[in-house]
């Protein structure tokens, strides 16, 4: 067994040096697109020589990352005990969860750099970047925790906060902490997303930004490790927690309850109700904070500002029509890139169950695509691909890929050993085993992880439009920021957060009946 | 504090709703465990004997009917530190040692571990883990695990203990030398004992009474008093008078 580690771990160092090598050959002779993939030893040459640029750049997003971190995981923790405990409380909050969740940072990164000033903008994209994350991993930590625990305490008279205390939060900690694992690079992303925003001197972003222009492929690649370096490292630094942790937190044996099955039958009234407070709730919130803000009317746009200037404005005939034909071309292509992301997450994920070692394998690879393309593959893709709809879709399908593979791997390994041994005990092929045991436990976790992948599938398709293409909703973005049409700007916002909700909804309304049919429960 | 101790159910009713179907899993029961009496619960799987047990201990609610301990609610009881209560399952905690899960009804009960310390102890040697006090539940087979849940069932020094299968997963082997504990252990502590049990012979080695069930819907048809003298020694396992009663509770289970 020891040597079979070590042996895999070998082939797995093995693969990425002649991975390096065969890079630093096409770079040496400019095979891909006449230099636009420089060798990893120009790269590093032009680290060194940038190298006193970096500090001051790098602190700057750390410092918008690591406050957004911090500030979004507190809020996310808390939330999700609360949402776990009062299931009304879950429901109304159902709304903002969901409308934070489909923010397309890209979209909102103009209107924050417009609204606030110095760090904030970067400080709370971070922080929504977490948000969602945690929060779901911590209200399915909590309710999760083994049943069979909980009715010890109960029988002891322990209330809900002794159940919380004693049992939940602990348990919930390994979920929690893979939550924050994602986080990490999460909150990196969206500190450099706000600073393509404008605003502020320093940070990758804008170095990124301001190096973009220059035909400087070397640079754009530095800029790119450094920034998937962070978020490595970040990520790097919750696993080894996790697995601290996970050690003592195995179940002891196989849970004979479903998880979370607490069936609330309210009546329809306090439904609609609930419902309806929901809806209303987010756009309660961003009418409040642009009043408590202070912003100039002719920024900010309030939801009647904006119905205004799509409807009432004479003007908005032509809004209309410039917002319409942007979306037809951003809608395909996102339906297309998620799903082919999500079919490769999904298919690696499976084949990891088979061969444990490909995610050790192909984890740093994950990793790299989470952060890299964003921000410096784009330029690379574009003179690779050329400016079309290719482009997109490869971003697209890296930036849906790794939340989505995370996910699904890491429901396949909470399928119990028994489950996996009782076909293999008749003799099944592990494509049986697969067929049989892993692909119906992982349905759940491959719905969660379209969840997931839907706003993200959308964020990477405005990013390499607003950076490559000049096409879509996030060209429109980038060109309204130009024309100080901030009508058009809040317009674009809305409906890509609106786009992203109805996705949502609509894979709800799939699982829902798909998983009720074979008594199975939503994953988070 | 004898005599205000018992078990009390009456006309307990308790159905559930699965996919499209109801399943009455108890109907009409009553069942009256006196104070400081020893009462098994046997019956075929499905009968509603751990149904009954988890509204006993007020883990769930009846559907009509009424259940008392010591006259007053089973939550009651259990928040007053009266009660004791073994799984089926283990149900420890696997981020706690040995020594910290026999302690964690203290911890619910808000109670002193300290003050506690020597009884933690002592249940410890009780038990045979002595050596393991710091050992997580991951690491001890699954007849160690039962037995950190048996110790932790003692730990309030209850009143009223409830043992749903308590020694389901041990061996054959085990399994006797636990039930000799365990009846020590009630002799000296003389609790009202609740038993959900697969085992005819466990029932009859430890009971007062033998409460026979079956199911659809779970009821209780029979109820056999098992009049052999305390302290039973392992050897009673083998006598006529042993045999005569398992005879009588293998045939009130088939229906006889």
């Amino acid at each position: 067994m020891a040597i079979e580690a070590i042996a895999a771990r070998f082939s797995t160092l093995r693969n990425w040096l002649v991975l390096l090598v065969l890079w630093e050959i096409c770079g040496r002779l400019q095979v891909i697109a006449s230099g636009a993939l420089p060798a990893p030893s120009s790269i590093l040459m032009r680290l060194w020589i940038d190298r006193a640029d970096y500090p001051p750049h790098i602190l700057a997003t750390l410092e918008g990352a690591g406050a957004g971190f911090l500030i979004g995981n507190s809020l996310a923790v808390a939330a999700g005990v609360l949402f776990a405990l009062f299931p009304m409380a879950a429901r109304l909050g159902r709304g903002v969860n969901i409308a934070l969740f489909a923010l397309p940072a890209i979209a909102i990164s103009p209107l924050l750099v417009l609204t606030f000033s110095g760090a904030t903008p970067r400080i709370i994209l971070a922080a929504i970047g977490c948000y969602f994350v945690t929060m779901s991993s911590t209200v399915t930590g909590i309710s999760q925790t083994d049943a069979r625990m909980i009715d010890v305490i109960r029988a002891y008279g322990g209330g809900r906060w002794s159940i919380l205390a004693l049992a939940q939060m602990r348990s919930a900690l390994p979920a929690i902490l893979s939550g924050l694992r994602i986080a990490a690079p999460n909150a990196v992303l969206g500190s450099i997303l706000a600073e393509f925003g404008g605003g502020g001197r320093f940070g990758l972003g804008v170095y990124l930004l301001g190096s973009l222009g220059r035909a400087e492929p070397d640079r754009l690649w530095g800029i790119g490790l450094a920034a998937t370096l962070i978020a490595g490292l970040a990520y790097a630094l919750f696993s080894l927690i996790a697995v601290r942790f996970t050690g003592a937190t195995k179940a002891v044996t196989v849970p004979a309850t479903a998880p979370g099955g607490e069936a609330t039958s309210w009546p329809l009234w306090l439904r609609l109700l609930l419902s309806t407070g929901s809806i209303l709730i987010p756009i309660a919130l961003w009418w409040l904070l642009l009043i408590a803000m202070g912003t100039p009317a002719m920024i900010a746009k309030t939801p009647v500002g904006l119905f205004e200037y799509l409807f009432l404005l004479p003007n908005s005939g032509v809004s209309q029509m410039k917002l319409l034909a942007a979306l037809g071309q951003t809608l395909p292509l996102t339906i297309v890139g998620m799903a082919l992301g999500i079919a490769f997450a999904f298919g690696l994920a499976l084949m990891s169950v088979l061969r444990p070692g490909i995610i050790r394998g192909f984890m740093p690879v994950a990793l790299v695509t989470q952060t890299m393309p964003l921000v410096a593959l784009t330029p690379l893709l574009v003179l690779m691909l050329g400016r079309g709809p290719s482009v997109i879709l490869w971003i697209t399908i890296s930036v849906t890929f790794f939340p989505a593979f995370v996910t699904m791997a890491q429901g396949l390994s909470m399928v119990p050993r028994a489950a996996l041994d009782v076909p293999r005990a008749y003799g099944a092929s592990l494509f049986t085993q697969l067929r049989l045991v892993s692909v119906p436990a992982s349905l759940p976790y491959l719905f969660a992880a379209t969840r997931l992948a839907v706003p993200r599938a959308l964020l990477g398709v405005m990013i390499a439009e607003w950076l490559a293409t000049g096409t879509g909703l996030g060209n429109l973005l980038n060109q309204s920021r130009g024309y100080l049409d901030y009508g058009m700007i809040w317009a674009v916002a809305v409906v890509s957060v609106l786009m992203s909700v109805v996705f949502y909804q609509c894979v709800v309304l799939i699982e829902r009946p798909v998983l009720a049919r074979r008594g199975m429960h939503a994953a988070q | 504090m004898t005599g205000q101790s018992g078990i009390r159910l009456e006309n307990v009713s308790r159905s559930f709703k699965g996919r499209g179907a109801t399943v009455q899993a108890l109907d009409q029961v009553s069942l009256d465990c006196p104070a400081g009496s020893f009462t098994a619960l046997i019956g075929p799987s499905g009968c509603g004997k751990s149904t009954m047990l988890r509204l006993a201990l007020g883990l769930d609610h009846a559907d009509s009917g009424a259940v008392s301990i010591a006259g007053i609610t089973p939550m009651e009881a259990a928040r007053a530190g009266m009660t004791g209560v073994a799984f089926q399952d283990a149900a420890l905690m696997p981020w706690r040692n040995v020594e910290d899960n026999i302690a964690l009804p203290l911890d619910v009960l808000r109670k002193s571990r300290r003050d506690n310390a020597g009884k933690i102890a002592s249940l410890i040697e009780l038990v045979g883990l002595s050596g393991f006090e710091k050992a997580l539940p991951g690491e001890l087979s699954g007849g160690m695990r039962q037995r950190v849940a048996i110790a932790r069932s003692l730990v309030t020094n209850p009143q009223v203990l409830f043992l749903d299968e308590p020694f389901g997963a041990l061996d054959q082997i085990l399994r006797r030398q636990m039930n000799v504990e365990l009846q020590r252990i009630w002799i000296s502590s003389r609790a009202t004992t609740l038993l959900v049990t697969h085992g005819i012979d466990e029932a009859v080695f430890l009971a007062d009474r033998v409460a026979v069930m079956q199911s659809k819907p779970g009821r209780i048809t029979r109820i056999v008093d098992i009049p052999l003298m305390r302290p039973r020694r392992p050897d009673i396992f083998t006598s006529a008078e042993f045999h005569r009663l398992e005879d009588e509770i293998a045939g009130a289970l088939d229906g006889h």
